[in-house]
């Protein structure tokens, strides 16, 4: 590589880096085809660089959503128990199980999903509401202090065993297919458990670093981690998350929305093309 | 321990993480374009290893080549998220609280056993 496309794609990932911590997911889906399309990468090594853009836009970001209050840990910690197991389960089937069918399925119900998030461009916060037992007794409630409303904003986690299996088809979808998992982990606790949004984007963060660190291992075995491609990623990815987590406490809810419903859409469209044989 | 003193370790475990790696990988980089990736920084001869070869790491870091420092600074960064688990399961018991204690500790053997498992 010269060091022209190294700038390049140090360019290129650090503006996933600035979308991955503002829209809760890991800037695979710019990261991959930017490799692939314009700087001609291997796609083997490609998707080795994304696992590395995935822990560094979550590290990153989550350094300072936890500092901030945004991220709630409770229902980060809850949820990995979900999201971890989920993908054991998803990297154990992958030698048994045909992806096509699974792209395709995916790719569909993240397109519904986009729809359904265009019914709610307008909401800035879920309407308020009781936690359940359930929800009490895990104390999956709390509050976090917005800087664009000027108060702290409390919410309480509703439907958590849909949240929860929720979560563990996202685990199941990581380990089977390596992508997609953190706008799947935005949608269960924005559109099932009902956080608000930064909530649901900053606890995303919080969360993919550990889902995708559990499948790390294998990428770095098979020899998949090129460092000379993989190094301008990750300080361009990490320079971009940590501007993108300066950012996110003042932005309103609904302009969160506004960032993650086109990834949403630019993912499901990748993983239904990805499905029909379409290499993006 | 309160909540502002549990946030703020875990916040810099992944503060430490992110900033030692991202030192080393720089630190690589620079040396990258001083003698090229496989080069020596100490002037050792230049390594026939591939760089995606991460059981050189050690090799490569002996004779000060750039590709084992970023190597070196990767490993950190995919080794953060897993300490910040760590960390989690001790602010929680340090917390007192038995039950997100149990889950975490749960959540960072899963995450161990697939280390493990999944290769």
């Amino acid at each position: 590589m010269t060091l022209q496309a190294d700038l390049g794609i140090f360019a290129v990932s650090l503006i996933a880096g600035v979308i991955g911590a503002l829209a809760g997911v890991g800037g695979g889906i710019l990261v991959v085809p930017a490799l692939t399309l314009i700087f001609g990468v291997d796609i083997r090594l490609a998707i080795g660089a994304s696992i590395v853009s995935v822990i560094a836009t979550s590290s990153g970001a989550a350094a300072a959503y936890v500092r901030d209050r945004i991220t709630d840990m409770r229902v980060g910690m809850f949820l990995e128990l979900a999201t971890t197991s989920g993908a054991v389960c998803g990297a154990l089937l992958a030698a048994v199980v045909a992806p096509a069918a699974l792209y395709v399925l995916l790719g569909v119900v993240l397109l519904f999903s986009a729809a359904q998030q265009v019914l709610r461009l307008g909401e800035e916060l879920p309407p308020v509401a009781s936690a359940s037992p359930l929800a009490a007794r895990l104390r999956l409630v709390g509050s976090y202090p917005d800087a664009r409303l000027g108060h702290d904003v409390r919410y309480a986690a509703q439907r958590v065993p849909l949240g929860f299996v929720l979560m563990a088809g996202a685990g199941l979808v990581s380990g089977l297919l390596g992508i997609g998992s953190g706008a799947l982990k935005v949608l269960a606790m924005d559109g099932a458990m009902r956080l608000p949004m930064k909530v649901s984007s900053a606890t995303s963060n919080f969360m993919i670093g550990v889902t995708a660190a559990a499948s790390a291992g294998i990428y770095l075995g098979r020899g998949d981690v090129d460092p000379t491609l993989a190094a301008p990623v990750a300080l361009g990815v990490l320079a971009g998350a940590t501007l993108g987590a300066r950012v996110m406490p003042r932005l309103s809810n609904r302009s969160v929305r506004l960032v993650f419903l086109p990834v949403l859409l630019v993912v499901g469209i990748q993983t239904l093309l990805r499905g029909l044989g379409v290499g993006v | 321990m309160t909540a502002d003193r549990f946030r703020l370790l875990v916040s810099g475990v992944l503060i430490v993480g992110v900033v030692t790696s991202a030192t080393l990988i720089a630190l690589g980089v620079i040396g990258a374009i001083a003698v090229g990736w496989s080069g020596s920084l100490s002037g050792a001869q230049a390594s026939a290893d591939a760089a995606t070869a991460f059981s050189a790491m050690g090799a490569n870091l002996a004779a000060l080549r750039p590709v084992g420092l970023a190597q070196l600074g990767l490993v950190v960064l995919l080794a953060t998220p897993v300490a910040r688990v760590g960390a989690s399961v001790a602010a929680f018991v340090l917390e007192g609280d038995r039950l997100y204690a149990g889950i975490t500790t749960i959540v960072l053997v899963v995450l161990l056993a697939s280390l493990f498992i999944l290769r």
